[in-house]
């Protein structure tokens, strides 16, 4: 079946085509929610969401784009709203435990490489996160980011470009052992 | 430091930055029927965002004017109401003063805000044009209110409503050029002076001066 047959099948409400979409891109969808989330339950959230409004919103898909782009452009959104929401908890929950001095965990005071990179990526701006993860973890293309993310193949470019620069900003005094 | 050297390790070590597990199917699948199968039978309510819920309000405020107007209005007076340039009667012109403040005062927060957002390089989020928009709607129907008769008013409500549209209509394109136009538009037509400036109270000389 292709692509387009298998689309009017999901408009006219086949539960067999729809299960077919989301098994071809469930693994997909799944994997860039867990790059951005960083949380399983999360991550299962936010496909779950992705594929509801997927097949509530088939109709209005023209078919400008892949199905795999617009998807994709449904888990950033759903996902990166997702978050955003789950920081604003967050912080209120953190907030309420230092005004009840409850303290967190004990940090490392000499973190690896592999933290100091998650922490650098997590504090990077959303949109040139989401670009870094699509990109250099996932492999989209510049073009397919683009289509995702509705912006220029140059504006992906750059947003790349300005997230690593933050990056090695970030991670300045490892250079030394690298280049060693 | 080598930047293809740097490259390459950041391209190797960010690949363990999140690194997913499988995805677990079957049981993702039975929670999107579930979750499908609650929306459709759940009653649907509809929440309003804050922005909507200050739309409604301030549309409220130019009807329940619009219909004050109307029942103070003499029927005479109605068939010459396109020479009247404002009320002269007391009460008439309160809740189109209070409404044009409203607008006038929310656009300059809005637009003092889309200005700080480009000079940061940043693009206005979707909650942002939705307010744009909703600002757009009250700006719109304060043109076809009596407020939007008033000389001095009128110049820049359609000023607004001309950079409001414009800001509505980002979201599509996402481009920093039409960021860069809209400012440009902004200044050449000293919009945020005039908001700045404007002093609604004005509507109705005479009468209820200094009420907003």
């Amino acid at each position: 079946m292709d692509e387009s047959e298998l689309i009017s099948r999901v408009r006219a409400g086949e539960p067999a085509a729809e299960r077919a979409l989301y098994d071809a891109h469930v693994d997909r969808v799944y994997r860039l929610a867990f790059r951005l989330a960083g949380d399983d339950e999360l991550a299962r959230d936010f496909t779950q969401e992705t594929f509801i409004r997927a097949f509530e919103r088939i109709g209005t898909f023209r078919g400008e784009s892949r199905l795999s782009t617009w998807l994709h452009a449904i888990t950033t959104t759903v996902s990166l709203n997702g978050l955003r929401k789950v920081k604003r908890f967050r912080t209120r929950e953190t907030a309420l435990e230092a005004a009840d001095g409850v303290a967190g965990g004990v940090r490392s005071a000499e973190p690896d490489l592999k933290t100091r990179l998650r922490d650098a990526i997590d504090a990077l701006p959303d949109k040139y996160r989401t670009v870094v993860v699509m990109h250099d973890m996932e492999g989209y293309t510049h073009e397919e980011i683009a289509d995702a993310l509705d912006m220029e193949v140059g504006t992906s470019k750059a947003q790349l470009s300005r997230a690593r620069a933050k990056l090695r900003e970030s991670l300045a005094d490892f250079a030394g052992e690298w280049v060693s | 430091m080598n930047d293809d050297r740097f490259e390459q390790q950041i391209t190797e070590a960010v690949r363990d930055y999140h690194r997913p597990p499988e995805a677990p199917r079957e049981e993702m699948w039975a929670a999107i029927e579930t979750e499908r199968r609650r929306r459709r039978t759940a009653p649907r309510i509809v929440v309003l965002r804050p922005v909507w819920r200050w739309g409604i309000g301030m549309a409220a405020v130019l009807v329940l004017g619009i219909a004050i107007g109307r029942r103070l209005q003499p029927a005479a007076d109605r068939t010459q109401a396109s020479s009247a340039a404002a009320s002269t009667r007391p009460g008439d012109g309160l809740a189109y003063q209070l409404a044009a403040a409203q607008v006038l005062t929310r656009a300059e927060i809005v637009l003092t805000s889309f200005r700080a957002d480009a000079r940061s390089g940043g693009h206005p989020d979707s909650q942002f044009l939705d307010q744009a928009r909703d600002l757009l709607g009250s700006t719109r129907l304060l043109l076809d209110s009596p407020a939007g008769r008033d000389a001095r008013l009128k110049p820049l409500l359609e000023d607004l409503e001309v950079i409001l549209a414009q800001i509505a209509v980002l979201s599509a394109s996402r481009d920093t050029a039409d960021v860069e136009i809209i400012n440009q538009g902004i200044d050449q037509r000293s919009v945020l002076t005039r908001l700045q400036t404007a002093n609604p109270a004005g509507l109705a000389p005479g009468h209820a001066q200094g009420a907003i």
